[in-house]
């Protein structure tokens, strides 16, 4: 059973941690809303900064990664205190991921700016996908920060809502390529764009469900967005008793 | 799940000091159940219960039910009851002054087993058991106090288990002993479990994290929580019970 001095030592591991974990999504979120700026406003010196916070990221994930394992291995943690340590460890892989989809859209933002190939509206679509995107990273975050499973309890239905979005991005773009409306290397690039947010909003996802398990101890499944509706209108056929 | 044991508003006193306060719990069959709990809270005293030996100490009374299997054991005899219902404890006991072969024969013995055969038999079975034969097979006839102390904990569970009792109550039985000798033990208790139901307190959370199915926390002489052992360290329904795992008292 942990001493008052080993109790003092995990708590004050689990504080550090705590901090860490709040700076790395700091700079996960700050990496996404730099290169969306960098994006929109095809800001190559932007496009450079979200590069180097994506080394700051990588470089902070390690330290983490390192704390969790030590805390892990000194104090054998269990329960809020398990779940806080293999929460933060988990998601650090997805705060991560949110750093490098920043990265990835800095390169893109340089190759754009070098063709000199966007149009108004397609800067309009890519912002209202990204405004969404932020705003699901941002709801994670703040979750993770105040330990508030519910802010994020219905976050998989959020995402549906970026999911649709993606779906009707795709198509149109597609749709202008084959119309030849839309240079194919541009579009292509667009799809990719589309795409990244998409996985952002995914990993936001990830956070909100590891949060309500970290805070509550309960799983929330990932369910597809058609399976739900299923379950749903199954739900709603049944007669009630 | 079958339940092999059923403690029924147990309550238990020494003198006139109440030591543990209308427990009722289930506990399964063929499954290890881990009693956890800070020092004095009665985890000892709930399974000295189980078996009637808590009134083996003077002025020490018990009230309240225990089942096995349906039949009060307060209404049995007390040796029928621990011959069915057997008892390691916390610093190994073996008879001092007899050999191994003898220590593991002893409740056999006293049960009136005379016939060599049987009893070379059950002392085979029982070291087996206890993952202690490899290692004295060649010396059955030393004194059981000749062996080390892990050897000596797993003689005293072969010697618990040569009568062949249903249910294994264990009282701290690794407190004693070193990482290597605790290993072997809770593998044994892994073991055990196919052919009996055991019962194990612990200070040690991280063993009862290990070993057991069930986990019951005991705080100042009342039943806190019983729970999924897994539940129990990772989403504990009591306030209480996460205090006390995670170390913020005790």
């Amino acid at each position: 059973m942990p001493q008052a001095a080993e109790r003092k030592a995990l708590e004050k591991g689990l504080h550090k941690l705590n901090e860490n974990m709040v700076t790395l999504a700091e700079l996960a979120e700050l990496s996404i809303r730099k290169a969306v700026d960098g994006l929109t406003r095809l800001d190559p010196e932007v496009a450079q900064e979200v590069f180097t916070l994506d080394q700051e990221v990588y470089g902070l994930q390690l330290e983490i990664e390192r704390t969790c394992i030590d805390l892990l291995a000194l104090h054998a943690p269990v329960a809020r205190d398990l779940r806080t340590i293999t929460t933060s460890l988990k998601i650090t892989t997805d705060l991560d991921r949110i750093g490098r989809y920043g990265k990835d859209l800095s390169e893109l933002t340089l190759q754009f700016r070098d063709r000199h190939i966007v149009e108004r509206a397609d800067v309009a679509r890519i912002q209202e996908m990204a405004d969404r995107t932020i705003t699901m990273v941002d709801t994670a975050i703040e979750a993770f920060v105040h330990r508030n499973a519910e802010s994020v309890r219905n976050i998989i239905e959020v995402d549906d809502a970026v999911d649709l979005l993606h779906d009707e991005n795709f198509k149109d773009i597609v749709r202008r390529m084959t119309e030849g409306k839309l240079n194919v290397e541009t579009g292509a690039r667009y799809l990719l764009v589309n795409r990244y947010f998409e996985r952002i909003a995914d990993h936001a996802v990830n956070i909100g469900l590891r949060v309500v398990y970290m805070v509550t101890g309960d799983w929330l499944p990932r369910v597809r967005a058609a399976d739900r509706a299923k379950r749903r209108d199954d739900g709603s056929a049944k007669p009630t008793p | 799940m079958a339940i092999k044991l059923s403690v029924e508003s147990v309550s238990a006193w020494y003198g006139e000091k109440l030591a543990i306060q209308d427990i009722t719990m289930d506990i399964e069959d063929r499954m290890v159940t881990a009693v956890i709990g800070p020092s004095g809270c009665g985890k000892s005293t709930l399974i000295r219960c189980l078996n009637r030996m808590h009134e083996t100490i003077p002025k020490a009374r018990v009230e309240g039910k225990v089942l096995l299997q349906g039949e009060d054991i307060y209404a049995a005899s007390p040796v029928s009851v621990r011959r069915r219902i057997g008892m390691v404890f916390q610093k190994a006991n073996p008879f001092p002054t007899m050999s191994i072969y003898d220590n593991v024969a002893a409740g056999l013995r006293l049960n009136g087993v005379r016939n060599r055969d049987e009893l070379d038999k059950a002392v085979l079975g029982s070291l087996k058991q206890a993952a202690l034969w490899d290692e004295v097979k060649d010396s059955l006839d030393e004194s059981g106090a000749s062996l080390s102390g892990g050897q000596q904990q797993r003689l005293c569970i072969a010697r618990a288990l040569a009568v062949k009792p249903e249910v294994l109550l264990m009282d701290e039985p690794c407190s004693a002993l070193d990482p290597i000798a605790t290993a072997k033990i809770e593998d044994l208790i892994f073991d055990l479990k196919k052919d009996f139901t055991l019962v194990v307190v612990t200070h040690n959370m991280q063993q009862a994290a290990r070993v057991s199915e069930t986990t019951a926390f005991m705080y100042l002489g009342k039943l806190i929580e019983v729970n999924n052992t897994r539940e129990l360290f990772e989403r504990p329904r009591e306030a209480l019970t996460e205090s006390y795992i995670t170390g913020r008292f005790g």
